[in-house]
């Protein structure tokens, strides 16, 4: 039978580095976001940064994780090129949490630690790039409880979406998420380092289960995935368990996690995806399909709360679900990138749940929402004399010049093709600018046509 | 002349710190060929600093020409902790300490040699740095103190958790000037300390650690002749847990952090370079092994030892429970006694031809009365007591966290 363990390196989505006051921020330019520290220069010293501890004992909780009340830093040791001080500093007798459990599966281990730099390979050389180094990273281990690759791809599909929610964790970079996955089937027991995203963690695990089932493993080993050629290569076979010589880091004070910290911060929990779902689909009466898609995004779901407080929730999710979805997928932004004012939205929404602007006037509003800053949709509409006309009077004008505008189309119509009065309803749409309430078009132009 | 009156007559330009500063550099150029006491002379920095001071004679320590110990970083001056692995390593930033120094008017003049990272017994210096046993055979003072009251930011580690930084001069008002200016909390290093020196400063009683007396009778004698003359009560005191367990912890602790803090050095970043092949073990291993000494590569082995999987806890692990032991027995005795008194070296300072006849083990034992107060983070200090042989004995005061006032208070009136 298939057990699968993981150990996710999760990047935290602090401002600062875990040790230095370097920022976290990309930098193209190799060696240029670096100090003293993160390159570890003889005489300088750790500091540890609160943010990154705090949002490690987030996660911690919401992993529902016993808290070691006393934790501190270890020095794992290891010689690389990537490691500017020849030791990690990690955390291993005393990690921040312990025994917890998410979506049914337990976790070992919770703990905070400072990322290597990268290694670079250029042809027949390699450089070292140690812009990386110093990302606070939060290591999360799984008891061997997945039974197959897509359970274990499944999960930390929901662990991501959770963790954007707690505000600790970058969705958006997938390089952010890192694991080594420990797979056994029949034989020994295989570790397949360093896998990036999970595409490949999924790729990696159903090829090493269906390969293990082809040359069973005789000892434990460690693998590598070439994710360009898809398969995992044997690194090394392993006598005995590693050996890192973990002694503590005394340059960082022990830390007591006070009953006040620990409050506060299980009080910032917000409710996570699974609660979510449930309430959207109980509170707002959303379909399942909705309601997924506002629990797997965090930003959305806010901006749909906001907005369904004052206009009707099925409005709201037709337009916000589905149409602002489409839209924004359709103009490839995300929704931090079109930051799209809530107030905006409801003043939109109100105007057509009064129906006040029509169906066309809402869409064409909100891609404009979408693709200007700042922009308000109540002036826009004020101004552009968008609000759906309802007076007959004007609405008549418009019918009768349409009528004498499209002569054949009037002429099919009553010789029976109903479908032909659509074109002359275009018509007084085009007329009106789109502002002419259509049922009312309809019902005048009828009256016009058979008079 | 004490280093305050010194410092009062640059202020009052009775004394032009240039012209001292270029005397000392010319004298230590002189005698550096010889005895090598400096490994660096910055000699731009001096006087660059010097004549700041003389534009604007401001500071407690204006114009007071102070060296460093090799083992601190000072920007741009070459670091190297004796060592050969760090040769041609200049350091992008100050230690903590230092920018201290400079903000009050110390002019730094070099680097002063030590024993490779640290390790042995045998350093000649007068300066800033971990004293320890060039205290008492050179007849000066120097002083420990509690562990976090100066900011270990920049100084090349030894052993994190006993490094201590402290003054060495002629004077015990020195050391307290210096401290004044050198010790404060410092966010860079993490186990500094918020709280300041206590004020109490009055010394009712004093234990004599017994265990120590187990030298050669005559430094016994003038430990004893000098205490007689401090006029003070005193009576002999027991550190068993002490005596026995803490020379052996020390030296586990100490080997333990010092082989990682000397991982780093692989010749890859800073100071030696290698070129770096694959596999690159090997490269590492070729610059370590060509520029370690061999004392060095025995305490990295050693400390390498007692940090793996099953050793651990027979050794590393025991040694940090030690540890708690020999800081509850020196409290203890601090509920009765306000300092404890001991010889600061069994021995006289021996001749460089002895020095080499010496063996590892013999080395380690110098440390066997510096190693409690060390292993405890309590502050320590050493003045000369009388001379044996025309060499100088040193007499050492132990006092509890944060008592450094009663040190000098009894320093001062020796
Ligand atoms: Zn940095």
């Amino acid at each position: 039978m298939t057990k699968i363990g993981l150990e996710i390196h999760l990047q935290l989505n602090t401002l600062s580095k875990v040790f230095c006051s370097c920022s976290t921020k990309q930098v193209e330019t190799p060696n240029s976001n670096v100090c003293e520290i993160c390159c570890g220069f003889p005489g300088s010293k750790p500091v540890l940064n609160k943010e990154a501890f705090e949002k490690a004992l987030k996660i911690a909780l919401a992993l529902d994780c016993k808290i070691n009340r006393v934790t501190f830093f270890s020095r794992k040791g290891y010689f690389y090129p990537d490691l500017p001080k020849n030791f990690q500093i990690t955390q291993y007798e005393s990690p921040i949490g312990i025994n917890g459990k998410f979506r049914g599966i337990r976790i070992r281990r919770v703990h905070l630690e400072e990322d290597p730099g990268a290694l670079v390979h250029k042809g027949s050389y390699c450089l070292v790039d140690y812009n990386r180094s110093g990302i606070p990273l939060v290591e999360i281990v799984t008891e061997p409880d997945f039974k197959t690759a897509k359970e274990a791809r499944e999960f930390l599909r929901e662990l991501i979406t959770d963790l954007s929610y707690l505000d600790v964790y970058d969705k958006k970079s997938d390089f952010g998420l890192k694991a080594d996955l420990n797979i056994s089937t029949t034989g020994a027991k295989v570790e397949i380092k360093n896998v990036n995203g999970l595409k490949d963690i999924e790729d990696a695990l159903t090829y090493e289960e269906e390969r293990q089932s082809r040359e069973v493993p005789k000892n434990s080993e460690t693998r590598g995935w070439n994710a360009e050629r898809r398969i995992t290569v044997l690194q090394r076979t392993k006598e005995s368990e590693d050996d890192y010589g973990y002694i503590t880091e005394t340059d960082l004070p022990v830390i007591e996690v006070s009953d006040k910290l620990l409050k506060v911060i299980k009080d910032s929990i917000p409710e996570l995806s699974k609660e979510k779902l449930t309430r959207f689909t109980s509170q707002y009466k959303l379909s399942d399909k909705d309601a997924k898609v506002l629990s797997n995004n965090k930003r959305l779901s806010e901006l749909f709360e906001k907005v369904a407080k004052q206009v009707d929730p099925e409005i709201a999710a037709k337009w916000i679900i589905r149409d602002l979805v489409n839209q924004l997928n359709y103009h490839k932004k995300t929704l931090d990138q079109a930051n799209i004012k809530p107030e905006y939205m409801i003043d939109l929404l109100k105007l057509f749940e009064g129906k006040n602007i029509t169906d066309n006037t809402t869409k064409q509003v909100m891609i404009k929402l979408i693709k200007e800053k700042n922009f308000s949709p109540k002036e826009y509409i004020e101004k552009n004399n968008l609000i759906m006309q309802s007076s007959n009077s004007k609405i008549e004008e418009w019918c009768e010049q349409a009528v004498k505008d499209c002569p054949q189309a009037v002429e099919d119509y009553k010789n029976g093709n109903e479908k032909s009065l659509n074109f002359v309803v275009g018509k007084v749409m085009q007329l009106s600018n789109k502002t002419a309430n259509p049922d009312i078009v309809r019902k005048i132009l009828v009256k016009l046509i058979r008079k | 002349m004490k280093a305050k009156e010194y410092v009062e007559k640059v202020k009052s330009r009775e004394i032009s710190a240039v012209k001292t500063t270029k005397g000392i550099l010319n004298e230590i150029k002189k005698i550096n060929g010889t005895y090598s006491f400096f490994n660096a002379i910055s000699e731009n920095l001096a006087l660059e600093l010097a004549e700041r001071i003389d534009k604007n004679p401001k500071g407690k320590l204006a114009g007071l020409p102070i060296s460093i110990k090799d083992d601190l970083c000072v920007k741009g001056v070459e670091t190297t902790c004796s060592s050969n692995i760090l040769k041609g390593y200049r350091p992008p930033f100050n230690a903590t300490l230092v920018n201290n120094l400079i903000r009050e008017g110390a002019v730094i003049i070099g680097k002063t040699n030590q024993d490779a990272f640290g390790f042995g017994s045998f350093n000649v210096n007068t300066d800033m740095g971990i004293p320890k046993n060039p205290v008492a055979f050179c007849g000066v003072s120097g002083v420990s103190p509690t562990y976090g009251l100066v900011s270990r930011y920049g100084l090349i580690d030894y052993a994190n958790s006993l490094d201590k930084l402290g003054p060495i001069a002629k004077y015990v008002e020195d050391l307290e000037l210096v401290l004044d200016v050198i010790k404060g909390y410092d966010f860079k290093d993490s186990t500094s300390l918020k709280q300041d020196i206590i004020k109490e400063k009055e010394v009712k009683k004093v234990g004599l650690i017994k265990e120590t007396l187990d030298v050669d009778p005559k430094i016994k004698d003038i430990i004893l002749k000098k205490l007689d003359e401090m006029n003070v009560e005193y009576e002999k005191v027991l550190l068993p847990k002490t005596s026995k367990y803490a020379l052996p912890s020390y030296y586990i602790i100490a080997m333990a952090e010092a082989s990682t803090n000397l991982a780093k050095y692989c010749g890859m970043r800073y100071g030696q370079e290698g070129k770096v092949n694959l596999p690159f073990n090997e490269s590492f291993s070729e610059v370590r092994t060509k520029n370690f000494n061999k004392e060095v590569k025995r305490r990295i082995i050693l400390g390498t030892f007692t940090r793996m999987a099953g050793y651990r806890d027979a050794f590393y692990l025991k040694a940090m429970k030690v540890r708690t032991l020999v800081i509850e027995e020196y409290k203890d005795l601090f509920k009765k006694y306000d300092l404890l008194v001991s010889p600061t070296m069994p021995i006289v300072a021996p001749k460089l031809s002895e020095v080499n006849k010496l063996k590892p083990r013999d080395h380690y034992m110098m440390d066997v009365m510096t190693v409690g107060p060390n292993l405890a983070g309590i502050p320590h200090m050493s003045v000369n007591a009388g001379f044996y042989d025309k060499l100088p004995v040193g007499i050492m005061f132990t006092a509890n966290h944060l008592n450094e006032k009663r040190l000098f208070q009894v320093g001062k009136g020796l």
